[in-house]
């Protein structure tokens, strides 16, 4: 091997390895710490000398965070099934009936997206309490829709536009309305749109912290990221380090293994063989 | 079973007219082909019988009912479409019960219609398989059977065999001939491909820039076109035109004068062109006759074609007009020869300066 394609090559070692210890560190850190206990929190090193689960006895026993990866659960898993059934209905809408203001209307869906969520969270608190809402998941759910549902809307609008035409007119001809067409023919496609879609809004209301912090008031009502930074330790001055990343390392790995259960579905090419040959 | 009836039908997009008021009657068991260039409104009119369009005009009925309003399930139709449009993630069976599902038939009816049709089409093997891991024939043949198991009464095809490649297409083509004499239903065929129009049609209507040009059994629109277009459009290779002038009618024919001063007398129906009219006559290049003697058409041959069986032509004229000839496969003619050709009579057709058939 020429020297020069030698450099080339451990560049791109050392880039690869950059990106890497980029994104793995702060997760392996977390790892570490929970595993700490006292004050070997502080001691530097690659491997706690004496590991143990404490700080994860601790966080179910000593907070109430079962009951909050329960609320985040609820409310992701609410807001997933809301978000995409809506967002499969619209996207029919948008992506196959030609009406008039269709443009217009799909921009507007857009332009709700980019308001910042502080810019809205007075008025979501009044329309919260107006529902009586207010420290339940419900409001969470409501909250969270508004930046779930205009991404869902735009990727199944455009996934459902690709859609061969000539399906939806067979299905027509074999007598089935906009319903059954929705349901039976192009669901069913849909299925790598779904699982990214869907995945993708359930980590964005798993993460949520804003709304999630202002909704609620009581420990019980409280979401996994809200509880993990109101965590507090035996007194007003300690922070509760170990606990913290123990809670942080439980609710990572279960987004973890929804990427891996869905990465299959999402890459599938469910089409295929469709129409042509 | 039933029949079509088409009358003033119209279709805009928009501003833009692609429909210009078509009537048409399809008789009962018929098999009407619609052929035409891309973009003539051929399938255009095949979804509006569908109901996959809305016509802005005009009325359209089936089996005597007007069914203008009617979605396409109830119109008594079905329809294969050119690229099959399988729901992919149904097997063949379920493919071809999804419309009876729809329509609450019960399970033994469906398995029973299925069965049929499978076997029919000799697909009984592929029954719980999907779309893809059938080939290109397969899943024709599952989309067919789709439409048969909805036991239409009119049975509407756009263009089925174009994704497929020559040889499955003249197969195709023979087994929706037998399709034909089995189901003895009415058939509506587009297609841009003259062959299968000629082959399987009782009738074919040659449509253009959305109007009819022409309707007739495919040997009228072969014998007899009714004008320019159809006469160019049916037939392969396409039929050679030259300029010439009228001189006056003799005894019901109209005599014209050939380049060279090669006169030639043609049969014509309408009123005699005046002396001197500018006129087309049309000849089929398997038409054109070598001359025996040294009379006739003297033509130069600009380049030869062989095709084996038969061998293309590519001549011109003394005053520079291009004309096709198609001689046997092994005459042995080359570029830069000079052949003497004959024109009849009989076997030419002219048009008038409006393209109309005289």
């Amino acid at each position: 091997m020429d020297p020069k394609r030698m450099i080339g090559r451990i560049a791109f070692g050392l880039l690869v390895l950059g990106i890497v210890v980029w994104a793995v560190f702060p997760f392996a850190w977390a790892i570490i710490t929970s595993l700490k206990a006292g004050s070997a929190l502080f001691t530097v090193e690659a491997w706690p000398s004496q590991p143990s689960l404490a700080n994860y006895a601790a966080i179910f026993k000593e907070q109430p965070f079962g009951r909050n990866i329960l609320n985040s659960l609820l409310a992701a898993s609410a807001v997933v099934a809301l978000s995409l059934g809506l967002a499969v209905l619209a996207a029919y809408a948008l992506g196959r009936v030609r009406f008039c203001g269709r443009g217009l209307l799909l921009f507007v869906v857009l332009g709700v997206s980019m308001f910042p969520q502080v810019a809205v969270l007075s008025g979501l608190f009044e329309l919260v309490r107006w529902l009586g809402l207010y420290n339940r998941i419900g409001s969470l759910v409501l909250s969270y829709l508004i930046f779930t549902l205009p991404f869902t809307v735009w990727v199944l609008t455009t996934f459902m536009r690709e859609l061969p035409k000539e399906l939806e007119e067979a299905a027509m001809v074999d007598g089935a309305g906009p319903f059954v067409i929705v349901t039976r023919v192009f669901l069913p496609l849909m299925g790598p749109a779904l699982a990214a879609t869907g995945l993708l809004a359930f980590i964005a209301a798993w993460n949520e912290f804003l709304f999630a912090l202002t909704f609620t008031l009581t420990d019980d009502a409280r979401t996994v990221p809200v509880a993990i930074a109101l965590m507090s330790g035996a007194s007003q001055y300690e922070l509760p380090w170990g606990q913290i990343m123990a809670a942080s390392v439980v609710v990572t790995v279960p987004l973890i293994g929804l990427v891996l259960l869905f990465q299959r579905r999402i890459v599938s090419g469910l089409t295929a063989g469709a129409v042509k040959g | 079973m039933a029949g079509v009836t088409l009358r003033g039908v119209r279709k805009s997009f928009g501003r833009i007219e692609v429909i210009h008021g078509v009537d048409l009657e399809v008789a009962d068991g018929e098999f009407v082909a619609f052929v035409g260039p891309s973009g003539c409104g051929k399938s255009t009119l095949l979804r509006l019988i569908a109901g996959l369009e809305e016509p802005s005009g005009g009325d359209l009925s089936i089996g005597g009912q007007r069914v203008n309003d009617r979605p396409p399930a109830a119109r008594g139709i079905a329809m294969v479409f050119q690229s099959y449009a399988l729901y992919p993630h149904m097997t063949a069976y379920d493919n071809m019960a999804f419309g009876l599902t729809l329509s609450r038939t019960d399970k033994g009816t469906i398995a029973e219609r299925v069965r049929a049709a499978a076997r029919l089409l000799q697909i009984e093997d592929l029954l719980d398989r999907k779309p893809r891991d059938l080939s290109g024939g397969q899943r024709q043949r599952v989309a067919i059977g789709r439409a048969i198991v909805r036991e239409p009464q009119v049975f509407l095809f756009d263009e089925p065999l174009s994704n497929l490649d020559a040889g499955l297409r003249v197969q195709m083509r023979l087994e929706i001939a037998k399709l034909k004499a089995d189901l003895r239903a009415t058939m509506i065929y587009v297609t841009h491909d003259q062959v299968e129009a000629m082959t399987l049609a009782d009738r074919i209507v040659v449509l253009n820039a959305g109007r009819v040009e022409q309707v007739g059994t495919p040997l009228e629109l072969y014998h007899r076109p009714r004008n320019r277009f159809v006469a160019g459009f049916i037939g392969s290779p396409a039929m050679n035109f030259l300029d010439v002038v009228s001189e006056g009618r003799a005894d019901g024919s109209v005599r014209v004068w050939l380049p060279g001063g090669v006169p030639l007398d043609i049969a014509v129906d309408g009123a005699a062109p005046r002396a001197g009219t500018p006129l087309t006559l049309g000849v089929r290049p398997e038409h054109v006759g070598l001359a025996d003697g040294g009379a006739g058409l003297v033509a130069t041959i600009l380049a030869v074609e062989r095709l084996g069986g038969e061998t293309h032509c590519h001549a011109a004229l003394e005053d520079g007009q291009r004309l096709l000839v198609r001689l046997d496969g092994d005459r042995p003619v080359s570029a830069g020869e000079r052949l003497r050709l004959n024109l009849r009579g009989e076997t030419a057709h002219l048009f008038g300066p409006d393209g109309q058939r005289l």
